[in-house]
């Protein structure tokens, strides 16, 4: 027993040592490119005339000022991912840019149940304008019916959902992810000289990001460069681990491929280490992902990653810009699509820094 | 009638022993014949590489399902190893190693009291720190993934001593261990004795509470060292997502190696054969590139036999 409360002892001097912050980090490595370039905001595609609208008559409610509004915000996923760091985080700076102090966050966890749960708390406690950054595309009818009564709008950002615009909820701003998908396909084939042998490591199942970015890609590249084979589909789950496991199975059992596609960028990285594992060099396999997180377009300059197709995260500026329109009584679009950038060798290095 | 009645018994005791390793030859047969560069260095190394892990926590969760218990924190003392160790590099990576070790200390002692102590049931004692302990790491890490730079940390992970990666060693020496300790330990035959009939255990007077924190304490210890290594092989921290369901994972390799979760009896062999087989199974699908949906059948179907297969031998 005495040695069991030394452990205990032990143990707690541990504790005590987390709590009181005698703890040291590895130094963070000096950031290459230049230092402070603006974080890039998102920027509407010009939308095709006669696309619908949406103006405060047709859907409903009453002019107020953003300013004293009670905004709530409910993010979907966990924060380990960047992408929803950096969306989180551009909700929370635009509302301080623009005085908006009655800001509630919730974040589900990936929970569907406590998604909806935070965003009815929400309305329960006032709030005048929602923005949501739904998990799933169906199952909000009780929020809507909620919100409806109440008359208040609801902005969906990243993922859409499966409901009526303008009616059930106001406007969907985010990027096209079969345009991503396509966008990929065609610098994969350029990287590839338009043959060769490609492997995809998809997102989650059943999620339309999934969805999209796979049918976007495949569709283009049998138009564009039919001597590309797609030869291994296999989920990553949009996890690094994972993207790595698999894809270290793939180069055991493929070792001809020319080419992964990564559905999102932390699967590709996990690739990169599988590449490094198995001996390869940079440009061996050309990797080609989605998102633009920081990592990924360190890997370009790195050499092991030949392109990365951007998926905006900010979506701060946008959505309350378009709330305010919509306050305001002007009409706003109820499909707002964003123009993603993307990153190759040219531009990487100078960009780096307005990476998320 | 007489023949069967002679062979049953012989067949359910055959079955649970050494289905196992019946299964992996079938396995590694059909990928020979249908999977190209199945029978390789390299695929022997991706296989050992990735299994590894599994195996070492799957040993000592082999330990706490001796003595008739469960460990559902194993994945929760990884994600709370991850998130310790990017705070403590800074000071090298024998910090980092001996900060990893100390949660686990630190969670087996909390879960070897509420069970011994407390008196509560295993699963319930390991479900408090199987929530509470992933929830209080993504609380240390931020939820933020942080990328892992270390060299030391990195070769634990991912490096190779005489060819062989340090991981493999790790698991080949956790393996050896373990069944030493089973095998021809007092301390060993006191754990299953406990498990076996823990009443028979208490009146015989052996130190049943002792014994009891000292096998959720290796068991998490062993969980500690697959979360050091797994960082070290990823190469980054993610406290969300490391070690997530491998309790599961490690509850069925000790279960299709042949263990009884009735406690009595562990099969050190078996469960590493178990987590091979598992490997095998997710290896042969996704190199012949079949949907995710289909691994999780197969196995499904390979529990389902294992628990029956244990049925029958206990009726017998």
């Amino acid at each position: 027993m005495k040695s069991a409360h030394r452990r205990v002892a032990v143990a707690a001097l541990a504790a005590t040592c987390v709590l009181s912050g005698c703890a040291k980090s590895e130094e963070e490595p000096a950031t290459t490119g230049a230092g402070a370039a603006p974080a890039a905001s998102q920027v509407v595609q010009s939308a095709a005339p006669g696309a619908a609208t949406c103006t405060i008559d047709q859907h409903g409610g009453e002019k107020i000022d953003l300013k004293t509004a009670k905004v709530g915000f409910s993010q979907s996923e966990k924060e380990a991912n960047p992408f929803r760091i950096a969306e989180t985080q551009s909700i929370k700076d635009e509302a301080a840019k623009l005085g908006i102090t009655q800001l509630t966050t919730a974040n589900a966890n990936s929970q569907f149940n406590k998604q909806i749960s935070d965003v009815e708390q929400m309305i329960d406690a006032g709030v005048q304008l929602l923005i949501i950054a739904p998990l799933n595309s169906d199952g909000w009818d009780s929020v809507f019916a909620k919100a409806s009564a109440k008359k208040i709008p609801i902005v969906t950002i990243d993922r859409k959902i499966n409901a009526a615009a303008c009616k059930d909820y106001l406007t969907f701003i985010g990027s096209d992810f079969a345009e991503q998908g396509k966008r990929a396909a065609d610098e994969m084939a350029k990287a590839l000289g338009n043959k060769g042998e490609v492997a995809i490591l998809l997102g989650a199942p059943g999620n339309n990001v999934t969805t999209l970015r796979t049918s976007g890609f495949k569709d283009q590249m049998a138009k564009i460069a039919p001597d590309i084979k797609i030869t291994f589909e296999q989920t990553g789950n949009f996890s690094r681990e994972e993207g790595q496991k698999v894809a270290e199975q793939l180069l055991q059992s493929k070792p001809n491929i020319n080419g992964i596609y990564g559905e999102n960028d932390e699967m590709a990285l996990g690739a990169v280490t599988a590449l490094k594992g198995a001996g390869k060099k940079p440009g061996d396999v050309k990797i080609v992902s989605i998102d633009g997180t920081k990592g990924a377009v360190q890997g370009i300059v790195d050499g092991w990653i030949s392109a990365v197709i951007e998926s905006n995260p900010r979506f701060g500026p946008l959505a309350f810009s378009t709330a305010g329109d919509f306050f305001g009584g002007k009409p706003v679009g109820q499909d707002i699509i964003i123009a993603d950038r993307s990153y190759d060798e040219s531009n990487a290095k100078s960009d780096l820094a307005s990476a998320y | 009638m007489t023949t069967l009645t002679l062979t049953t018994p012989r067949r359910a005791d055959w079955l649970p022993k050494y289905g196992v390793y019946l299964a992996i030859a079938a396995l590694i047969v059909y990928n020979a014949a249908f999977t190209p560069y199945f029978l390789t260095v390299s695929n022997l190394r991706i296989q050992l590489i990735q299994v590894a892990p599994i195996i070492i926590v799957a040993l000592g969760m082999a330990l706490v399902i001796g003595t008739e218990g469960i460990d559902l924190s194993v994945g929760a003392v990884m994600a709370l190893v991850a998130a310790l160790i990017p705070l403590y590099l800074g000071y090298g990576v024998i910090a980092a190693v001996i900060v990893s070790l100390l949660a686990g200390v630190a969670v087996g002692l909390i879960n070897g009291a509420l069970v011994a102590k407390v008196g509560l049931q295993p699963i319930v004692a390991t479900l408090a720190l199987f929530v509470g302990g992933r929830g209080l790491a993504v609380v240390i890490s931020d939820g933020q993934l942080k990328d892992i730079r270390n060299a030391d940390l990195i070769y634990l992970g991912s490096g190779d001593l005489l060819g062989i990666p340090v991981l493999v060693w790790t698991a080949a020496l956790a393996i050896l261990v373990v069944a030493f300790t089973v095998r021809r330990t007092v301390f060993g035959r006191r754990l299953l004795a406990i498990g076996g009939n823990r009443p028979a255990a208490e009146l015989a007077g052996l130190p049943v509470q002792r014994v009891l924190i000292t096998v959720y304490v290796l068991c998490a210890v062993l969980a500690a060292i697959a979360g050091l290594l797994s960082v070290g092989r990823i190469q980054s921290s993610d406290a969300s997502s490391i070690g997530l369901l491998i309790e599961l994972s490690a509850i069925t390799a000790v279960v299709v190696g042949g263990t009884p979760l009735t406690g009595g009896r562990v099969r050190v062999l078996g469960t590493v054969a178990g987590a091979v087989l598992m490997q095998l199974v997710i290896a042969t699908m996704i190199k012949n590139n079949l949907p995710p949906s289909t691994t999780e059948m197969v196995q499904a179907a390979i529990i389902l036999v294992a628990v029956y297969a244990a049925r029958e031998r206990k009726t017998r």
